[in-house]
């Protein structure tokens, strides 16, 4: 802007000759436009490389045709897509992908709520508590999933053991097989995806309470506003942000959480606790460009959810 | 300022050729005279210590020592991630020279491979059991070469079955089930049996020979959703049912009920020579502790059982045959066949090393079977079915069986 200012102001003046370094002087302009390019070029790069061309990679498998083995024999069309939403089991994976996703992101977020809200209490022991609540987070989410596994196995898992000893299952019987039915190991795998959910949770939500003023609190009692009048009309208000970001994360983590299942259950009995993200991997075995097709619906879900999730918050931060 | 300048266009160049780098790496070829053979290989070891990348070096270093304008590298990976690792490399171009493993028919349906006499001298490939060789033909001419075998029994744990009170090993379905009755009664699981994903079309294809049934009827066509087919899974739904089997057998794995039965946790499991070593290292069982048996069938002990090898194919996509045909005639020697057979438990391919091996007592019982095994389909579109069957099968037992079938055999019948 002021460049383009002084330049027009020295064409208004009575005709002057050239500045003799004029040539010399455009060429610094360019280099200091240059400037900024090689701090953010090398970003720039490895976001076309590493984001970018992934995603153009995968739209081109989704309407190849390929072989199990590999081998590409030709364009599909949009052959991949019109199979992928043909396949009978896609309406039972779509309902217990939202299943999963919905219950895993609320079950975290309430009881996030309370262990942040705890932790931000004096208590002694709390700096000890705040690092064991990191364990899980830390520790890799495979790990977690395959430690769960063997808790679980029917003749000899800590589970099992401890409710045998309590006289409520037998070893090696349909009840002791946890993960042999689809409806209890989707239950066993939600509660594993809450519990490695709740330390980020928990923490971004601590970090939104130690930001909300003290004084706030001391006015509200002054006033004579109950504990819980004071919790809704000024802790929840302000943890917000906080609450929004730990939420669209969770949302798109679980989303696209696949360990958990793949090492507990590998998305069976069949197909019965297979997700979208799972099932794209299952297809892979035989079907490349379907297994693209559905990477694109995958990513264009997300897309759609994270979207509308804007939208609506930032409709909410207007109205606050 | 024109310094620092620099510098950032310097970081921004290096960043560039890192770039760069990375796909560009993994040239390999001729040059001056030398060849350079990729092996690609699974990995039928427990873990690092005989990891099969192991043998195949020793190989290769005896090989260039012989051969010294001739350099073999080689990779192997875990048989989990072998199908996954094998279709990156293929849908990257990045072809192996030589592949050993589960070698799929479309290789050579797609012109991809030498054919096996382009690739072995002929004593060597005489040499070679017909009976699997026959089974690598694409329209007629073998593709692959067979490079180790195997054939399946049942495995029964003499010790549970003393205190069960069982003299002698069943032949008989209704055998079977009233013994697993009898072992389940002592506290053990009856029979072992693996319908997830790991390996249910073998174990399948065991329970539909013994009722006349299998993948292809007598006319060699797919028959998957045949009256005995259906009849076998609803025989097996009940075996389950009845606790004579271990709890869901649509998620157990071959490797789950092999190490259970190898800590004499299971009564009867089939298996094939490969679950030895297993037993070996568990250190639970000693070898008089189990024994091995005709598996049972319906009315009677199965008269052909399922056999199964592992093909070395080589691509012509190197254009390298001369160097591979020089290292495959190599690698086939009898000693080396001898060695991989005895370090995994497993038979070999060459019938010269098979009649060395077959007065070992252990093994005489897996070569007897040879001769008369039914191996799987050989279609281009195998690898599609069974896939279908690995991850859908194990619900026949909860489920509805026919209709299971019925879509398999549909997955069978639409082509490659």
């Amino acid at each position: 802007m002021t460049d383009s200012t002084a330049v027009q102001e020295t064409a208004g003046q009575p005709a002057a000759p050239p500045p003799p370094s004029y040539r010399p002087l455009r060429a610094g302009r360019i280099v200091r436009r240059l400037g900024p390019w090689p701090w953010i070029g090398p970003c720039l790069i490895l976001i076309v490389v590493v984001v970018l061309w992934p995603i153009v990679a995968m739209v081109q498998t989704s309407t190849q045709n390929i072989t199990p083995i590999g081998v590409t024999i030709g364009s599909a069309g949009f052959s991949n897509y019109t199979t992928l939403f043909h396949n009978p089991n896609l309406p039972g994976i779509l309902a217990r992908t939202v299943v999963w996703v919905a219950s895993i992101v609320a079950i975290t977020m309430v009881l996030s709520l309370g262990l942040a809200q705890l932790f931000n209490q004096r208590f002694p022991g709390r700096r000890v508590a705040r690092w064991a609540l990191i364990a899980p987070w830390a520790a890799s989410v495979m790990m977690t999933a395959l430690i769960f596994r063997w808790m679980l196995l029917p003749d000899n898992g800590v589970i099992n053991v401890f409710l045998h000893q309590l006289g409520l299952v037998q070893f090696n019987s349909n009840e002791s097989s946890w993960l042999g039915r689809p409806d209890s190991a989707l239950a066993w795998m939600i509660g594993v995806a809450v519990f490695v959910s709740l330390p980020f949770t928990t923490y971004t939500l601590l970090a939104g309470l130690q930001a909300i003023p003290g004084e706030l609190f001391e006015a509200a009692r002054v006033d004579g506003a109950s504990r819980w009048r004071s919790y809704r009309a000024i802790t929840l208000p302000l943890l917000r942000p906080a609450f929004l970001v730990a939420l669209l994360i969770n949302v798109m983590n679980v989303f696209n959480s696949f360990p958990i299942i793949w090492e507990m259950t590998r998305g069976g009995p069949g197909y019965q606790t297979n997700t979208t993200t799972v099932f794209m991997y299952n297809l892979k075995q035989s079907f490349i460009g379907q297994a693209a097709a559905m990477s694109i619906v995958n990513f264009t879900l997300i897309i759609v959810i994270v979207l509308f999730f804007l939208r609506v918050s930032r409709f909410g931060r207007r109205e606050a | 300022m024109r310094r620092r300048l620099a510098a950032g266009f310097a970081i921004a160049g290096a960043a560039l050729l890192a770039v760069a780098g990375c796909s560009s790496s993994g040239s390999s070829g001729s040059s001056s005279g030398s060849t350079t053979l990729t092996l690609f290989g699974a990995d039928y070891g427990t873990g690092p210590a005989n990891s099969t990348t192991k043998y195949w070096d020793t190989i290769a270093t005896a090989f260039h020592q012989a051969n010294p304008s001739i350099t073999v590298n080689v990779q192997t990976v875990n048989w989990n991630d072998f199908p996954n690792k094998v279709q990156t490399l293929v849908q990257n171009k990045q072809f192996p020279d030589i592949l050993e493993g589960d070698t799929a028919p479309q290789f050579a349906q797609s012109h991809l491979l030498y054919k096996s006499s382009q690739v072995l001298s002929p004593a060597v490939l005489k040499d070679i059991m017909p009976k699997f060789l026959k089974d690598t033909a694409y329209q007629g001419t073998p593709y692959g070469i067979p490079f180790t075998t195997s054939t399946r029994a049942l495995y029964y744990n003499k010790k549970i079955f003393a205190a069960a009170g069982i003299s002698s090993p069943p032949t008989t379905w209704a055998q079977l089930q009233a013994d697993a009755a009898k072992i389940k009664s002592k506290g053990f699981i009856g029979y072992g049996l693996p319908l997830g994903s790991e390996e249910a079309q073998a174990e399948a294809l065991m329970w539909f020979l013994g009722n006349g049934g299998g993948y292809l009827n007598s006319s060699g066509k797919y028959a998957i959703n045949s009256q005995a087919n259906m009849q076998t899974l609803q025989f097996l739904s009940q075996l389950t049912k009845s606790g004579d089997t271990q709890p869901s057998p649509g998620t157990t794995d071959r490797k789950d009920v092999w190490s259970e039965f190898a800590q004499g946790k299971i009564g009867m499991v089939g298996g094939q020579p490969a679950l030895i070593p297993i037993i070996q290292q568990a250190k639970v069982l000693k070898s008089s502790d189990y024994s091995t048996a005709n598996f049972p069938g319906r009315t009677g002990p199965l008269a052909s059982t399922l056999g199964v090898h592992d093909d070395i194919v080589a691509f012509n996509t190197g254009g390298h045959q001369a160097a591979i045909k020089k290292f495959l005639d190599f690698a086939y020697q009898n000693k080396y066949q001898l060695q991989f057979a005895r370090e995994y438990g497993l038979l070999p391919a060459t019938q010269t090393a098979a009649s060395a091996m077959s007065s070992n007592p252990m093994f005489s019982a897996f070569f007897k079977n040879i001769p008369t095994s039914v191996n799987y389909p050989s279609y281009p579109n195998w690898t599609t079915v069974e896939n279908q069957i690995k991850t859908t099968l194990g619900q026949a037992i909860t489920g509805n069986p026919q209709q299971i079938l019925n879509s398999i055999q549909q997955t069978a019948l639409s082509g490659g």
